[in-house]
C-alpha cells in the first residue's frame, strides 16, 4: 500500500493525515510536506498516524526532523497515535518522551488549546 | 522466488512438522521493492506459525536491515535476501553489492530497532565488494513488551 498524505489547519494546528506504510521509499514524501508546511508558516502541527500501516525508522527520521523544524520556531510537532505495533518503535527508540502523543485528534486538539 | 526444502532432518524437534526449510529471494536493490520483501517476510513467518507480534516484529527488522543495506548499494544491482527457516527460528540474510567495504552505522535508529525486533543480528563485511546483514528470530521469544 502507498503512502496517502492530507492536512487541513483548524484555529493555528495543522492536522497532517497519513494514511498507509512510511518506509524508505515513501517517507520522503512526509518530509517534503512537513517542510513545506513549516515553510508556509504552519508551526504547530498534529500528526494523525491511526490509519499508518507501517513504520521504519526512517519514518521516525523524518518525524524527528519535522519537530526541530518546528521547534525553531517555537511551534510544535505531536502525534495521534493508539496502535500498539507502531507505539512499539517509538518505545524502542526512546521517542515517546519527545513526542506528544494522543489517543485521539479531539484530545490532541484540548490539549492543544490548553496551551495556547 | 524459488523454495527448496533440504533433506537436514537431524536436530528437527517434533512438532511443527519438522520444517527445514530454505527460500532466496532477488530484488531489485531498489527501495520501492521493500515492500514486497515485507509481505514475502510476514508469508514465511506465519509458515512457522511465529505469532502476529513476533511476525510484525520480523517484517520490520528485515526492513531495516534492507533499509541500511540499500544506503550502500550500487545502483542496478540486486538486493539478495535468503530465508532459512526451521522449526523453532528462522534465519534471514540480506545482502548487496556495494563499492568498497563498508560497515553498517551502529548507532542510529535503524540498528537500533533492528537490534531490538530481531533476537540476534550480525552484520558482514568480510567481502570487498559484498556487504550483508544476518539476523535471527526464533520462536516465543518476546523480548520488548
Amino acid at each position: 500500500m502507498d503512502l496517502k498524505l492530507d492536512h487541513h489547519t483548524e484555529d493555528r494546528l495543522t492536522i497532517v493525515e497519513v494514511e498507509g506504510e512510511i518506509d524508505v521509499y515513501t517517507a520522503p514524501r512526509l518530509r517534503e510536506l512537513l517542510i513545506d508546511l513549516v515553510n508556509k508558516g504552519n508551526f504547530h502541527l498534529l500528526v494523525n498516524m491511526e490509519k499508518v500501516d507501517f513504520l521504519d525508522s526512517t519514518g521516525l527520521g523524518v518525524l524527528v526532523g519535522g519537530l526541530k523544524r518546528v521547534r525553531a520556531h517555537d511551534g510544535s510537532l505531536e502525534l495521534v497515535c493508539t496502535q500498539e505495533r507502531i507505539l512499539k518503535i517509538f518505545r524502542i527508540t526512546g521517542l515517546t518522551k519527545v513526542f506528544g502523543i494522543y489517543a485521539s485528534v479531539e484530545e490532541a486538539k484540548e490539549a492543544h488549546g490548553r496551551d495556547k | 522466488m524459488t523454495d527448496e526444502t533440504a533433506t537436514r532432518a537431524d536436530d528437527i524437534p517434533d512438532g511443527l512438522s519438522g520444517i527445514r526449510d530454505a527460500v532466496s529471494v532477488r530484488l531489485p536493490a531498489a527501495s520501492a521493492y521493500l515492500s514486497v520483501l515485507r509481505t514475502a517476510t510476514a508469508g514465511l513467518a506465519a509458515r512457522l506459525d511465529f505469532t502476529l507480534d513476533e511476525i510484525e516484529d520480523l517484517r520490520i527488522a528485515v526492513d531495516e536491515a534492507c533499509a541500511m543495506l540499500l544506503g550502500h548499494a550500487v545502483p542496478g544491482t540486486d538486493l539478495l535476501a535468503e530465508f532459512e527457516l526451521t522449526g523453532q527460528e528462522m534465519i534471514v540474510r540480506v545482502e548487496v553489492s556495494t563499492v568498497g567495504q563498508s560497515e553498517p552505522k551502529r548507532d542510529d535508529f535503524a540498528w537500533m530497532v533492528l537490534t531490538a525486533l530481531a533476537d540476534d543480528v550480525d552484520a558482514v563485511t568480510d567481502s570487498p565488494d559484498r556487504m550483508a546483514i544476518v539476523l535471527r528470530k526464533r520462536r516465543g521469544s518476546a523480548r520488548l513488551s
